[in-house]
């Protein structure tokens, strides 16, 4: 992959040899923990431009404090959404909405979607969600004492519910997966490929609900209004991207992380087993420590940002999990405290774009938790196996195996 | 005590109504109602605790005098008969 080079604006002095893709311990590592290994920007500058830190290997600033990380992202006007992530893979710009739109276009489609995954319609979701984990949990604990949790629970829980969301069917979820995968984690061929198949089956997904509406988000979608008028095709084409690619891979990814860490901290196991009414507030804990994603903006125009003289075109990393680890937000952040009040964590996101699909993703953690410590006894990472752990712009986790024998 | 609502502040986190349902009302996409919140004896560490989660800073506790809710019945009484 080309580096670009650094550009002349920015002092040599403010760019250091740090990248959420090759710094040690963001390749895949077994027994990783790239969340603590990213910590390590807050032992140099607040800001700081890292010459090769997105998938396709361009250069960003980076902003470590949550403080200027919420200035950033609520600053829609300086610092704008629209970069095309997914549809420049394909040589395109057209944006997935409404993560990509700015204000003010962004509010109608915001204002749309709201709705559909709002605390009030998370809460009416959730015995599904609960009877999905138990249903699953129990076909595991039928038949054994150990297993992938990535394969056999985080992934087959979080992307059936969210399939459920979407009005698909079950028996396309390991197709789903492995594009999810080849996009996040693939290599540049491979990820062309999954992003033309992701957009072939959004279109013909739409196409069908036009002709055969059901109950369900693409039919909504197809069939709303802003404005006063239909949704073009491109537009819900940028809609229905963006939902089945939030979906398919960040959830699932932080229950293994947060499971990984309960399988290696048996006292924090044992409390929360002994008493689950803590899991609600550690679960905010787990998604301070180990938050998936990175968020970046494009500057729209020249800005002097806390020193860093940020110009026009400019990208600016805001990850989540650096902000996470702020020393001056929280106290010890490199300890996991599954008490801790007052957590401002980021996880998912500041400003405008926060995370639509929160609600949902942080009460299936909450039930995929509760669900597993109160049927599954004291587990730890199998003997002789060990985790695979990756950065980049998602954060994963892979061969998860647990044992309870 | 009082609560300083920064309504465009507000993304719809909900960790304050996550907290204390009845102390932050929602409408139904999730982002706060309008209006600064006055905070009853008793339920102000909640409040508190509610406030000081919003990643946003949306949430604001006034703790001066003037924000102090006393309804009459919880007033001193004075020696009048």
């Amino acid at each position: 992959m080309a580096i670009n080079p650094v550009p002349d604006h920015v002092p040599p002095e403010m760019v250091r040899d740090f990248s959420l893709f090759t710094s040690p311990g963001m390749p895949p590592t077994p027994n990783g923990d790239p969340h603590a290994a990213v910590a390590c920007a807050h032992d140099g500058p607040p800001i700081f431009y890292s010459p090769y830190n997105t998938q396709d290997g361009r250069g960003t600033w980076v902003i470590t404090r949550a403080a200027d990380q919420r200035k950033v992202l609520q600053d829609t006007e300086t610092f704008s959404s629209h970069r095309s992530i997914f549809s420049s893979i394909l040589g395109e710009t057209w944006p997935t909405i409404p993560l990509e739109l700015d204000p003010p276009a962004h509010g109608a489609f915001r204002s749309l979607l709201s709705p559909l995954l709002s605390p009030k319609r998370v809460t009416a979701l959730e015995p599904a969600v609960r009877e999905r984990a138990i249903a699953l949990i129990d076909r595991i604990t039928a038949s054994a004492t150990s297993c992938d949790v990535m394969k056999d629970f985080a992934f087959p829980f979080t992307v059936s519910i969210f399939l459920r969301f979407l009005g698909l069917p079950d028996q396309g979820l390991d197709t789903f997966v492995g594009w999810a995968k080849d996009l996040l984690h693939g290599d540049d061929v491979e990820r062309p490929v999954a992003a033309r198949k992701i957009v072939a089956f959004i279109d013909e997904l739409a196409t069908n609900r036009r002709k055969d509406p059901v109950d369900d988000l693409m039919t909504f979608i197809v069939q709303a209004q802003i404005e006063g008028r239909r949704l073009t095709d491109g537009e819900i084409r940028g809609i229905g991207v963006l939902v089945f690619v939030a979906g398919l891979d960040t959830v699932a990814a932080a229950i293994g992380f947060d499971l990984a860490y309960l399988a290696r901290n048996l006292k924090d196991q044992e409390l929360l087993r002994s008493e689950p009414a803590r899991i609600l507030l550690a679960t905010e804990e787990l998604l301070r420590a180990y938050p998936p994603i990175q968020l970046i903006r494009v500057a729209t125009k020249d800005i002097d940002f806390e020193g860093a003289p940020i110009r026009k075109g400019d990208y600016v990393s805001c990850a989540t999990m650096i902000a996470n680890r702020d020393p001056e937000e929280f106290e010890s952040p490199n300890t996991v405290d599954l008490a801790r009040e007052h957590n401002r964590h980021a996880a998912f996101g500041y400003g405008p774009h926060r995370c639509l699909g929160s609600h949902l993703a942080r009460r299936e953690i909450v039930i995929g938790l509760e669900e597993w410590l109160a049927r599954i006894p004291t587990f730890r990472i199998k003997e002789g196996t060990a985790p695979i752990t990756c950065g980049g712009h998602v954060f994963g986790i892979e061969n998860l195996i647990l044992d309870w024998s | 005590m009082r609560i300083i609502v920064h309504n465009a502040k507000c993304q719809g986190h909900a960790r304050c109504w996550a907290q204390a349902p009845d102390i932050f009302k929602l409408d139904d996409d999730g982002y706060i109602l309008p209006g600064d919140i006055q905070v009853a004896e008793g339920e102000q560490l909640l409040a508190s605790q509610g406030a000081r989660s919003c990643p946003e800073r949306a949430l604001e506790v006034d703790r001066t005098s003037a924000a102090r809710f006393e309804p009459a019945a919880m007033q001193p009484r004075t020696g009048e008969a």
